[in-house]
Protein backbone atom coordinates (compact mmCIF):
# COMPACT_ATOMS: atom_id res chain seq x y z
CA UNK A 1 0.00 0.00 0.00
CA UNK A 2 2.87 2.53 0.94
CA UNK A 3 3.97 1.63 -2.27
CA UNK A 4 1.57 2.27 -4.22
CA UNK A 5 1.14 5.91 -2.40
CA UNK A 6 4.48 6.65 -2.95
CA UNK A 7 4.54 5.63 -7.28
CA UNK A 8 1.31 8.08 -7.55
CA UNK A 9 2.99 10.37 -5.53
CA UNK A 10 5.96 10.11 -7.81
CA UNK A 11 4.10 10.52 -10.42
CA UNK A 12 2.77 13.40 -9.90
CA UNK A 13 6.21 15.35 -8.92
CA UNK A 14 7.74 14.81 -12.19
CA UNK A 15 5.05 15.22 -14.79
CA UNK A 16 4.92 18.44 -16.34
CA UNK A 17 1.67 20.76 -17.61
CA UNK A 18 0.00 21.99 -14.75
CA UNK A 19 -3.28 19.74 -13.34
CA UNK A 20 -3.54 18.03 -16.52
CA UNK A 21 -0.55 16.76 -16.62
CA UNK A 22 -0.28 16.04 -12.99
CA UNK A 23 -3.93 13.79 -13.47
CA UNK A 24 -1.84 12.38 -16.68
CA UNK A 25 -4.60 13.66 -19.13
CA UNK A 26 -3.37 14.79 -22.79
CA UNK A 27 -5.23 18.40 -23.56
CA UNK A 28 -4.81 17.83 -27.19
CA UNK A 29 -5.35 14.37 -26.68
CA UNK A 30 -8.40 15.32 -24.80
CA UNK A 31 -9.77 17.89 -27.21
CA UNK A 32 -9.74 15.62 -30.25
CA UNK A 33 -11.47 12.95 -28.21
CA UNK A 34 -14.07 15.96 -27.98
CA UNK A 35 -14.44 16.74 -31.17
CA UNK A 36 -14.49 12.83 -32.02
CA UNK A 37 -17.41 12.42 -29.29
CA UNK A 38 -19.46 15.27 -30.95
CA UNK A 39 -19.41 13.87 -34.08
CA UNK A 40 -20.28 10.82 -33.33
CA UNK A 41 -22.99 12.30 -31.45
CA UNK A 42 -23.67 14.65 -34.48
CA UNK A 43 -23.92 11.59 -36.93
CA UNK A 44 -25.72 9.06 -34.25
CA UNK A 45 -28.26 12.00 -33.78
CA UNK A 46 -29.01 12.64 -37.27
CA UNK A 47 -28.52 9.12 -39.19
CA UNK A 48 -29.56 6.04 -36.52
CA UNK A 49 -30.99 8.26 -33.36
CA UNK A 50 -34.53 9.26 -35.32
CA UNK A 51 -34.07 5.63 -36.99
CA UNK A 52 -34.50 4.26 -34.01
CA UNK A 53 -36.87 6.71 -32.36
CA UNK A 54 -38.79 5.88 -34.88
CA UNK A 55 -39.04 2.11 -35.14
CA UNK A 56 -39.39 2.77 -31.12
CA UNK A 57 -42.44 4.61 -31.52
CA UNK A 58 -43.80 2.77 -34.49
CA UNK A 59 -43.57 -0.21 -32.17
CA UNK A 60 -44.72 1.85 -29.43
CA UNK A 61 -48.15 3.07 -31.77
CA UNK A 62 -48.44 -0.69 -32.78
CA UNK A 63 -48.59 -2.05 -28.91
CA UNK A 64 -50.52 0.76 -28.10
CA UNK A 65 -53.33 0.01 -31.16
CA UNK A 66 -53.01 -3.73 -30.37
CA UNK A 67 -54.01 -2.38 -26.69
CA UNK A 68 -56.52 -0.54 -27.97
CA UNK A 69 -57.85 -3.59 -30.35
CA UNK A 70 -57.71 -5.84 -27.52
CA UNK A 71 -59.91 -3.14 -25.32
CA UNK A 72 -62.47 -3.13 -28.28
CA UNK A 73 -61.94 -7.22 -28.56
CA UNK A 74 -62.77 -7.31 -25.16
CA UNK A 75 -65.38 -4.60 -24.95
CA UNK A 76 -67.07 -6.24 -27.90
CA UNK A 77 -66.56 -9.56 -26.28
CA UNK A 78 -68.42 -8.70 -23.14
CA UNK A 79 -70.78 -6.84 -25.61
CA UNK A 80 -71.47 -9.93 -26.91
CA UNK A 81 -71.66 -11.94 -24.08
CA UNK A 82 -74.29 -9.56 -22.83
CA UNK A 83 -75.47 -9.61 -26.26
CA UNK A 84 -75.57 -13.16 -25.96
CA UNK A 85 -77.16 -13.36 -22.28
CA UNK A 86 -79.83 -11.04 -23.59
CA UNK A 87 -80.66 -13.46 -26.61
CA UNK A 88 -80.41 -16.30 -24.14
CA UNK A 89 -82.88 -14.59 -22.02
CA UNK A 90 -85.24 -13.87 -24.49
CA UNK A 91 -84.87 -16.94 -26.05
CA UNK A 92 -85.29 -18.95 -22.70
CA UNK A 93 -88.16 -16.35 -22.30
CA UNK A 94 -89.58 -17.57 -25.96
CA UNK A 95 -89.04 -21.05 -25.24
CA UNK A 96 -90.71 -20.43 -21.91
CA UNK A 97 -93.67 -18.83 -23.80
CA UNK A 98 -93.42 -21.52 -26.62
CA UNK A 99 -94.14 -24.48 -23.99
CA UNK A 100 -96.59 -22.54 -22.27
CA UNK A 101 -99.01 -21.57 -25.24
CA UNK A 102 -98.37 -25.21 -26.19
CA UNK A 103 -99.18 -26.82 -22.62
CA UNK A 104 -102.26 -24.50 -23.12
CA UNK A 105 -103.06 -25.40 -26.59
CA UNK A 106 -102.16 -28.60 -25.33
CA UNK A 107 -104.70 -28.88 -22.80
CA UNK A 108 -107.46 -26.62 -24.90
CA UNK A 109 -107.03 -29.29 -27.49
CA UNK A 110 -107.62 -32.15 -25.27
CA UNK A 111 -110.82 -30.31 -23.72
CA UNK A 112 -112.04 -29.61 -27.13
CA UNK A 113 -111.53 -32.89 -27.61
CA UNK A 114 -112.72 -34.37 -24.24
CA UNK A 115 -115.56 -31.82 -24.96
CA UNK A 116 -116.13 -33.53 -28.21
CA UNK A 117 -116.17 -36.79 -27.29
CA UNK A 118 -118.32 -36.46 -24.66
CA UNK A 119 -121.35 -34.57 -26.64
CA UNK A 120 -120.96 -37.62 -29.92
CA UNK A 121 -120.85 -40.09 -26.88
CA UNK A 122 -123.84 -38.22 -25.42
CA UNK A 123 -125.67 -37.79 -28.90
CA UNK A 124 -124.94 -41.90 -29.60
CA UNK A 125 -126.68 -42.78 -26.51
CA UNK A 126 -129.46 -40.32 -27.15
CA UNK A 127 -129.66 -41.76 -30.46
CA UNK A 128 -129.35 -45.35 -29.01
CA UNK A 129 -132.04 -44.11 -26.80
CA UNK A 130 -134.87 -42.87 -29.61
CA UNK A 131 -134.04 -45.69 -31.24
CA UNK A 132 -134.61 -48.35 -28.77
CA UNK A 133 -137.29 -45.80 -28.12
CA UNK A 134 -138.60 -46.34 -32.07
CA UNK A 135 -138.42 -49.66 -31.82
CA UNK A 136 -140.71 -50.44 -28.94
CA UNK A 137 -143.20 -48.81 -30.09
CA UNK A 138 -142.79 -50.36 -33.32
CA UNK A 139 -142.71 -53.39 -31.37
CA UNK A 140 -146.40 -52.43 -29.65
CA UNK A 141 -147.82 -51.39 -32.68
CA UNK A 142 -146.89 -54.47 -33.94
CA UNK A 143 -147.65 -56.89 -30.98
CA UNK A 144 -151.17 -54.32 -30.58
CA UNK A 145 -151.87 -54.94 -34.40
CA UNK A 146 -150.64 -58.76 -33.90
CA UNK A 147 -153.07 -59.32 -30.68
CA UNK A 148 -155.95 -57.18 -32.67
CA UNK A 149 -155.80 -59.71 -35.72
CA UNK A 150 -155.26 -62.70 -33.62
CA UNK A 151 -158.31 -61.67 -31.30
CA UNK A 152 -159.92 -61.03 -34.22
CA UNK A 153 -159.42 -64.80 -36.04
CA UNK A 154 -160.04 -66.45 -32.28
CA UNK A 155 -163.37 -64.66 -31.90
CA UNK A 156 -164.44 -65.39 -35.36
CA UNK A 157 -163.55 -68.85 -35.13
CA UNK A 158 -165.43 -69.59 -31.25
CA UNK A 159 -168.26 -67.32 -32.35
CA UNK A 160 -168.46 -69.53 -35.35
CA UNK A 161 -169.05 -72.73 -33.39
CA UNK A 162 -170.41 -71.91 -30.40
CA UNK A 163 -172.81 -68.78 -31.37
CA UNK A 164 -176.52 -69.96 -30.43
CA UNK A 165 -179.99 -68.79 -30.43
CA UNK A 166 -179.87 -67.68 -27.09
CA UNK A 167 -176.47 -66.08 -26.96
CA UNK A 168 -177.44 -64.41 -30.23
CA UNK A 169 -180.53 -63.37 -28.41
CA UNK A 170 -178.36 -61.79 -25.52
CA UNK A 171 -176.26 -60.07 -27.91
CA UNK A 172 -179.08 -58.66 -29.92
CA UNK A 173 -180.71 -57.10 -26.15
CA UNK A 174 -177.66 -56.20 -24.92
CA UNK A 175 -177.13 -54.13 -28.62
CA UNK A 176 -180.55 -53.03 -28.36
CA UNK A 177 -180.05 -51.99 -24.60
CA UNK A 178 -176.51 -50.06 -25.88
CA UNK A 179 -178.74 -48.17 -28.69
CA UNK A 180 -181.12 -46.90 -26.64
CA UNK B 1 -195.80 -34.57 -73.76
CA UNK B 2 -196.17 -34.74 -70.28
CA UNK B 3 -194.66 -33.56 -67.73
CA UNK B 4 -191.50 -35.76 -66.11
CA UNK B 5 -192.60 -36.00 -62.71
CA UNK B 6 -189.76 -36.35 -60.04
CA UNK B 7 -189.20 -39.31 -57.89
CA UNK B 8 -190.28 -37.51 -54.56
CA UNK B 9 -193.55 -36.99 -55.90
CA UNK B 10 -194.15 -40.53 -57.18
CA UNK B 11 -193.24 -41.55 -53.89
CA UNK B 12 -195.10 -39.88 -52.15
CA UNK B 13 -197.95 -40.90 -54.56
CA UNK B 14 -197.54 -44.52 -54.12
CA UNK B 15 -196.85 -43.79 -50.34
CA UNK B 16 -200.32 -42.64 -49.70
CA UNK B 17 -201.59 -45.09 -52.22
CA UNK B 18 -199.86 -47.80 -50.22
CA UNK B 19 -201.49 -46.57 -46.84
CA UNK B 20 -204.68 -46.12 -48.32
CA UNK B 21 -204.38 -50.69 -49.03
CA UNK B 22 -203.79 -50.26 -52.41
CA UNK B 23 -201.89 -53.05 -54.09
CA UNK B 24 -199.48 -50.78 -56.07
CA UNK B 25 -197.05 -53.03 -57.84
CA UNK B 26 -198.56 -53.44 -61.10
CA UNK B 27 -200.00 -50.07 -61.24
CA UNK B 28 -196.04 -48.58 -60.52
CA UNK B 29 -194.34 -51.24 -62.88
CA UNK B 30 -196.33 -49.96 -65.79
CA UNK B 31 -195.87 -46.44 -64.75
CA UNK B 32 -191.73 -47.32 -64.91
CA UNK B 33 -192.28 -49.16 -68.26
CA UNK B 34 -193.94 -46.17 -70.00
CA UNK B 35 -191.84 -43.63 -68.44
CA UNK B 36 -188.81 -45.61 -69.41
CA UNK B 37 -187.69 -45.46 -65.66
CA UNK B 38 -187.07 -48.61 -64.93
CA UNK B 39 -183.73 -48.24 -63.46
CA UNK B 40 -184.74 -46.10 -61.33
CA UNK B 41 -187.18 -48.80 -59.58
CA UNK B 42 -184.86 -49.31 -56.53
CA UNK B 43 -184.23 -45.63 -56.24
CA UNK B 44 -187.83 -45.50 -56.39
CA UNK B 45 -188.56 -48.30 -53.40
CA UNK B 46 -186.17 -46.38 -51.20
CA UNK B 47 -187.95 -42.90 -51.39
CA UNK B 48 -191.29 -44.90 -50.97
CA UNK B 49 -189.96 -46.26 -47.84
CA UNK B 50 -188.87 -43.08 -46.75
CA UNK B 51 -191.74 -41.23 -47.61
CA UNK B 52 -193.35 -43.99 -45.60
CA UNK B 53 -191.48 -43.08 -42.78
CA UNK B 54 -192.53 -39.77 -43.05
CA UNK B 55 -196.01 -40.94 -42.67
CA UNK B 56 -194.89 -42.97 -39.48
CA UNK B 57 -194.88 -46.58 -41.37
CA UNK B 58 -191.31 -48.05 -40.83
CA UNK B 59 -189.96 -50.29 -43.46
CA UNK B 60 -186.83 -51.79 -42.00
CA UNK B 61 -184.17 -54.38 -43.05
CA UNK B 62 -183.16 -56.70 -40.84
CA UNK B 63 -180.34 -58.83 -41.21
CA UNK B 64 -178.97 -61.31 -38.68
CA UNK B 65 -176.75 -64.49 -38.38
CA UNK B 66 -179.77 -66.79 -37.81
CA UNK B 67 -183.56 -66.39 -38.05
CA UNK B 68 -184.36 -64.05 -35.14
CA UNK B 69 -186.16 -65.36 -32.03
CA UNK B 70 -189.50 -63.51 -31.24
CA UNK B 71 -188.20 -61.63 -28.30
CA UNK B 72 -185.28 -60.95 -30.65
CA UNK B 73 -187.44 -59.95 -33.54
CA UNK B 74 -190.00 -58.13 -30.44
CA UNK B 75 -187.07 -56.36 -28.93
CA UNK B 76 -185.71 -54.84 -32.38
CA UNK B 77 -189.20 -53.68 -33.65
CA UNK B 78 -189.35 -51.69 -30.04
CA UNK B 79 -186.07 -50.16 -30.38
CA UNK B 80 -187.07 -48.90 -33.72
CA UNK B 81 -190.67 -47.77 -32.65
CA UNK B 82 -188.96 -45.64 -30.19
CA UNK B 83 -186.10 -44.25 -31.99
CA UNK B 84 -188.07 -43.25 -35.34
CA UNK B 85 -191.31 -42.26 -33.63
CA UNK B 86 -192.77 -44.22 -36.40
CA UNK B 87 -196.77 -45.97 -35.72
CA UNK B 88 -195.87 -48.70 -37.26
CA UNK B 89 -193.29 -50.93 -38.28
CA UNK B 90 -192.57 -53.38 -41.82
CA UNK B 91 -189.73 -55.58 -41.07
CA UNK B 92 -187.85 -57.44 -43.90
CA UNK B 93 -185.77 -59.79 -42.24
CA UNK B 94 -182.92 -61.89 -44.28
CA UNK B 95 -179.92 -64.29 -42.53
CA UNK B 96 -176.43 -64.16 -43.21
CA UNK B 97 -174.00 -65.95 -41.13
CA UNK B 98 -170.91 -64.12 -41.89
CA UNK B 99 -172.82 -61.58 -39.42
CA UNK B 100 -171.57 -64.14 -37.03
CA UNK B 101 -173.97 -62.96 -34.32
CA UNK B 102 -176.16 -59.55 -33.19
CA UNK B 103 -178.25 -57.60 -35.70
CA UNK B 104 -178.57 -55.07 -38.03
CA UNK B 105 -181.24 -53.51 -38.95
CA UNK B 106 -181.16 -50.59 -42.25
CA UNK B 107 -184.26 -47.88 -42.44
CA UNK B 108 -184.44 -44.68 -44.27
CA UNK B 109 -181.53 -41.90 -43.17
CA UNK B 110 -179.90 -44.28 -40.60
CA UNK B 111 -178.67 -48.37 -39.85
CA UNK B 112 -178.05 -49.55 -36.86
CA UNK B 113 -175.30 -52.75 -37.21
CA UNK B 114 -175.00 -54.44 -34.06
CA UNK B 115 -173.48 -57.29 -35.40
CA UNK B 116 -170.71 -59.59 -34.23
CA UNK B 117 -168.71 -59.36 -37.49
CA UNK B 118 -169.29 -54.99 -37.26
CA UNK B 119 -167.40 -55.30 -34.22
CA UNK B 120 -164.97 -57.47 -35.67
CA UNK B 121 -164.38 -54.75 -38.52
CA UNK B 122 -164.28 -51.99 -35.64
CA UNK B 123 -161.37 -53.76 -33.56
CA UNK B 124 -159.45 -54.38 -37.22
CA UNK B 125 -159.89 -51.09 -37.94
CA UNK B 126 -158.25 -49.84 -34.64
CA UNK B 127 -155.31 -51.50 -35.69
CA UNK B 128 -152.30 -49.04 -35.53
Amino acid sequence: MEYVLTQFASTESTSDGGIFGALGIDITMLVLQAIAFLILVVLLGKFVYPVLIKAVDDRQEKIEESVKAAQAAEEKAESAQENIAALLKEARKEAKEIVTTAKDEATAMVEASDKKAKQRSEKIVADAHEQIEKDVIAARKALHNDTIELVALATEKVIGKTMSSNVDDKVIAAAVKEAN
Amino acid sequence: MATRLSRRKIAAFYADELLAGRDIRAQLAAYLVETRRTREYELLARDIEAALADRGVLVADIASSATLSSESRKAVEMYLLDATNAKQIYMRESTDSSLLGGVKAAIPGRELDATLRHKLNQLKASKI
